[in-house]
């Protein structure tokens, strides 16, 4: 029997094999979030979607509360965190946690290079962020520093002019995002923003 | 017309009309082709003899028909569809529907009956879309007219004539005069003696005087065309005051909207399914031989050397299907998000194609307080957030009615009406359409809204490519990679209507008729990794 004239179905949890160890099957209730984040949660530019992929427990739980307390996306030029914020309005700290869980055990492909930049002078900005983040980017829990690295580069140049602009970081009880919102007064031009992105993004 | 040919009738009338005269005969007499649409296109058999399989990704318009007509063919098709519903931006909403915006579910309260729906996404089909009509008559599906416009509706526009509202028809009667009044001053003032001889200027002036309803001195001071300020099946009438034609001049939005009912698109009389546009999809269903299988979201799609494999997730579970070809009508923007292996330049073009953000209010009222003011379906316009108000034309005296309360494709209003809540949208819906029928608010029984760009697996309605990306991309998304095509509306000249996304199925099917004729194999390598 040859594949062009059958149409086959295989249920892959009964294949074995043919499913790698990261793809692991959306919770159900949580496929909303595949829409825009797209398949094991890869990231979808055109959405406006990051990659999620290897964002640490702590760091997801922290930022879905800020959603849902209006710490983060309330701005009103914020156009894709509102709509984070009407994903999260209705959850409870016990789904918070259950989907920070889903998602740090989901894989998906690094992200591709989409920012071009002076790495150098990248590396430059970044002396100052690596205090808190890490040389490698890889972050810093017990300060509450994100690991960067695996982050879609055209998601960290949107974060850091939105810490830039004041979009994130401006309301007083984000006591993280006041923080970062300090720390970018070294990028003090668009060129300098996308260096800096262009730096961390090849840290990987 | 005793004992004449149609060729001496022909000459006849181009004698009496001039050719242009005679080729409008001719088509009426069927001599020559309108156009070139002679129904869906005949899927051939393979050249092999051995029917190939093809997968149908998103159960909207397009989908369905692609899978309709490969049907008919013998072609076997798995239709695949994210949502639990079929139809893509095909909704129609009766009591108890649901609303899938993402993180905002809404159902439907309207009262359960026939005739309190709404059309959320498509809401009328044009005379000349014959793809949509075709599949109308095929699948049985009635149609009734809509009234697309109502001269008695209104425009309204908060900086023209102090915010007050204007009836349609008084609009247009006094645009008319006063623009023929101007071309009568012209032709007074000699300024055609160049273009014109003076017998032509006398029958300019004469038609300026008709078209406008002007004075025999060539003035326009009102004319009872727009009605009268007295009860004219008593009294002599007494036209409007005429509006200035300062005042007309700064209504920019006003002598915008008069188009609202003139361009081809919208051109009357236009049509609805009766009992809801969904009619077109329930046609569709009850004709296929294979259901959509709902709930399955697309994860991966991959040409492979001898067809096109498509992984997808249902229930917690992902399955993979493989087969011949495939035809694809998800969003070309969720496309970045579903693994696959189309080439970088190809990937490029489907993100080129960028969310539309429509949006819709409708409103259960207590009355159709609009039939009581003379308005019998038909739209006003206003320049506020909520750009339209759409009367409906069928069921005309019922109690109750479904009225459009806010219809924008603007993606700044779009998006400032996405971040509110459900209610917050229906309030702020009703204020602006105070403007127009004062008391409005008090007849809403219940009320939805749909923000396309919100609503889950769309995201989007009115797909849009910038014209720089339209010249680099279209042209290779309306061919297939490998065995995979993309259809929809998002593969036309005409995004948000149907007619688009059916014209993108049968551009698809044209070529896959050649491939498989041409494949000596069908099972043979085809694409390009």
């Amino acid at each position: 029997m040859s594949l062009k004239s059958t149409l086959f179905i295989l249920l892959l949890a009964s294949a074995g094999g043919t499913l790698q160890a990261s793809e692991i099957p959306t919770p159900v209730g949580l496929e909303y979030c595949t829409v825009c984040h797209g398949s094991q949660l890869k990231g979808n530019a055109n959405i406006g979607a990051p990659r999620l992929g290897g964002l640490s427990k702590w760091y997801i739980e922290r930022q879905l509360s800020n959603f849902k307390k209006g710490v983060r996306g309330a701005h009103s030029s914020d156009v894709t965190g509102s709509e984070m914020q009407s994903m999260v309005r209705h959850l409870t700290p016990g789904d918070i946690s259950a989907i920070a869980t889903w998602i740090s055990k989901t894989e998906s492909p690094t992200p591709k290079l989409t920012v071009h930049g002076d790495i150098e002078a990248g590396k430059n900005l970044y002396q100052g962020c690596a205090a808190c983040h890490g040389a490698d980017a890889s972050g810093n829990k017990a300060i509450g520093a994100p690991a960067l690295n695996g982050i879609n580069d055209w998601y960290l140049l949107t974060q850091i002019n939105h810490f830039r602009s004041g979009i994130r970081g401006t309301e007083p009880s984000d006591v993280y995002g006041q923080q970062m919102k300090a720390a970018v007064s070294t990028v003090q031009s668009d060129p300098d923003a996308a260096n800096l992105a262009a730096y961390i993004s090849q840290l990987n | 017309m005793l004992n004449i040919t149609r060729r001496q009738f022909l000459s006849y009338v181009g004698a009496a009309g001039g050719s242009s005269a005679l080729l409008k005969t001719s088509l009426a007499l069927g001599l020559m082709p309108d156009d070139n649409y002679a129904g869906p296109v005949k899927i051939k058999p393979a050249a092999n003899g051995e029917q190939p399989t093809a997968l149908i990704l998103g159960a909207g318009v397009a989908g369905l028909a692609t899978a309709l007509e490969l049907e008919k063919a013998g072609i076997h098709c798995t239709i695949l569809e994210a949502s639990f519903r079929p139809g893509g931006r095909n909704l129609t909403v009766r009591n108890g529907d649901k609303i899938d915006e993402m993180g905002n579910p809404q159902i439907c309260q309207f009262d359960k009956q026939d005739n309190l729906f709404f059309n959320c996404g498509p809401a009328r089909i044009p005379g000349h879309h014959r793809r949509i009509l075709h599949y109308c008559r095929a699948l049985n599906v009635p149609l009734q007219i809509k009234a697309n416009s109502s001269k008695m509706a209104y425009f309204h526009d908060d900086n023209s004539l102090g915010g007050k509202p204007k009836r349609i028809i008084e609009y247009h009667t006094d645009v008319r005069g006063l623009m023929s009044e101007l071309l009568w001053k012209s032709a007074e003032n000699n300024q055609y003696d160049q273009l014109l001889s003076e017998d032509d200027v006398a029958k300019l002036m004469k038609f300026s005087q008709t078209y406008g309803d002007l004075t025999e001195n060539g003035k326009y001071i009102g004319s009872e065309r727009a009605g009268s300020t007295t009860d004219r099946m008593l009294e002599f009438p007494k036209p409007h005051a005429p509006i200035e034609l300062k005042a007309m001049l700064d209504s920019q939005f006003w002598y915008g909207g008069l188009m609202g009912a003139e361009l081809y698109d919208w051109c009357e009389p236009l049509m609805e399914p009766v009992g809801g546009m969904d009619g077109v999809i329930k046609g569709f269903l009850r004709n296929l031989k294979t259901q959509p299988v709902l709930n399955a979201q697309v994860k991966k799609i991959y040409n492979r050397d001898n067809g096109v494999e498509v992984t997808y997730e249902q229930g917690g579970q992902l399955h993979t299907v493989q087969a011949d070809y495939c035809f694809n009508n998800i969003p070309a923007y969720f496309m970045a998000g579903i693994d696959n292996n189309f080439s970088a330049t190809y990937q490029s073009g489907l993100d080129s194609v960028k969310r539309g953000h429509l949006f819709k209010i409708a409103y259960q009222m207590s009355e159709r307080f609009w039939e009581r003011d003379g308005i019998y379906g038909g739209i006003s316009y206003t320049t506020d957030p909520i750009g339209q108000l759409w009367y409906p034309s069928h069921d005309i005296h019922a109690q109750k009615g479904i009225l459009l309360g806010a219809y924008t494709w603007d993606p700044k209003v779009g998006a400032m009406f996405e971040k509110m809540t459900p209610a917050e949208r229906l309030t702020a819906g009703a204020l602006y359409a105070e403007k127009i029928h004062p008391g409005y608010s008090k007849y809403i029984e219940n009320g939805i809204s749909i923000p396309w760009a919100r609503m889950n697996h769309q995201m989007g309605c009115g797909m849009r490519m910038s014209p720089e990306d339209f010249d680099q991309y279209y042209s290779l998304l309306q061919k297939p990679e490998g065995r995979h095509f993309m259809i929809g509306d998002q593969i036309s000249h005409h995004s948000g209507w149907q007619e688009g996304a059916l014209a993108s199925s049968e551009q698809a099917l044209q070529q896959f008729n050649r491939l498989v004729s041409t494949n000596t194999k069908s099972g043979e390598a085809s694409h390009v990794a």
